[in-house]
């Protein structure tokens, strides 16, 4: 495919790959966002935290899907130092 | 003669400072300032898990938003673009765990190749341990990639105990599959050249994708070309540059362009050839 591909044809998909990856990655960084629930259910109250956020929670494995599939924080107070992997 | 563009002869002039850049790219990923920027992936394999890493990793964060069933935007976004500019140019001059490769790879020891075929396991460790495992099992599963992989046991979990041994502390040991991983691992990088990069990683996997259509690239001119195959004693992991340029195999490291006849160079979609 490559072979058959002009200078153009190879701006052309160049041009659309780097256009999709900044549309993901601008989305992904001031959009995309997800609930979580406490650690402990009884406190009904969401945490709504961004995708940076929950890159962070899961370098550290803060963050697990639970039997619903809902997804629940694994720490109280103080998120765990490292990754538990 | 083909005329070189303005930047392969500067690609040319950095060829010899690989080495060089492979150890400022270093510095960036092992958090100098101790920013700990964990909410931002990096484009390389280095684990997030390590004491000294200023990002996140990439595959960790695509294989735990798997486990989670949620869409990694920001990983995938990130991947595309880095990839659609440079393909597995990353591998060969920004990854630390490739760098770590390369060095091992100077000692004097005998060295065996790779049959080419190795390379598809890539593809499986991608699918398998990445994606599917998590996704179906989620990240407790014994095949997740976090917990398997060698870049997590060396740089992450050799730290550590170290660190738990010396505060006197109980030591966290490492599950024994990611122990034998990691002694075979540290086995095989003196006796083959980077064998993660071209048998196992996930990470080179998802960017030899775009290496035939990245911004740039190895560029063959086929008029220059005599076949003496000088190419192939220059390039250091079993390639046969001047048959397959861009081949998915290929970590980008340009040594081939040292092709004295000009038949390969650096080249970019932003300029003619």
């Amino acid at each position: 495919m490559a072979a058959m591909l002009t200078r153009k044809g190879k701006i052309i998909v160049f041009g659309l790959l780097i256009l999709t990856g900044v549309v993901l990655l601008a989305y992904g960084v001031f959009f995309h966002s997800k609930n979580i629930l406490p650690q402990q259910n009884e406190d009904s109250v969401m945490l709504v935290q961004s995708e940076p956020a929950l890159i962070k929670e899961v370098s550290v494995g803060g963050i697990k899907r639970d039997e619903s599939g809902r997804l629940k924080r694994t720490y109280d107070k103080t998120p765990p130092k490292v990754c538990p992997t | 003669m083909v005329k070189k563009t303005k930047l392969s002869v500067l690609a040319s002039k950095l060829l010899p400072w690989r080495m060089g850049v492979q150890s400022a790219f270093l510095l960036t990923w092992l958090d100098p300032l101790g920013l700990r920027l964990h909410n931002m992936c990096s484009p390389v394999f280095h684990c997030y898990a390590c004491p000294l890493s200023t990002f996140a990793c990439p595959i960790g964060v695509l294989a735990q938003f798997s486990a989670l069933h949620i869409f990694p935007f920001v990983a995938v976004g990130l991947l595309i673009a880095v990839g659609a500019l440079f393909g597995s140019l990353i591998c060969g001059w920004a990854c630390p765990f490739g760098f770590l490769q390369d060095l091992v790879a100077k000692i004097p020891t005998p060295k065996f190749d790779l049959p080419k075929w190795t390379g598809n396991l890539r593809y499986v460790v991608l699918i398998v341990t990445v994606l599917a495992v998590p996704y179906f099992w989620g990240e407790e599963h014994w095949l997740f990639i976090c917990r398997v992989c060698p870049a997590g046991a060396l740089e992450a979990a050799v730290p550590n105990m170290t660190g738990q041994a010396i505060a006197g502390e109980k030591i966290a040991w490492p599950n024994a599959l990611k122990l034998t991983i990691l002694g075979v691992f540290l086995i095989a990088i003196f006796l083959m050249k980077r064998p993660w990069c071209r048998m196992l990683c996930p990470l080179g996997a998802i960017f030899s994708l775009f290496n035939r259509v990245s911004a740039f690239f190895v560029r063959f001119n086929a008029d220059e070309c005599t076949d003496c195959e000088r190419c192939h004693k220059l390039c250091e992991y079993g390639m046969e540059p001047e048959k397959s340029p861009n081949d998915s195999l290929c970590v980008r490291c340009f040594e081939c362009t040292n092709c004295d006849l000009n038949a390969l160079t650096f080249g970019s979609i932003f300029e003619h050839s």
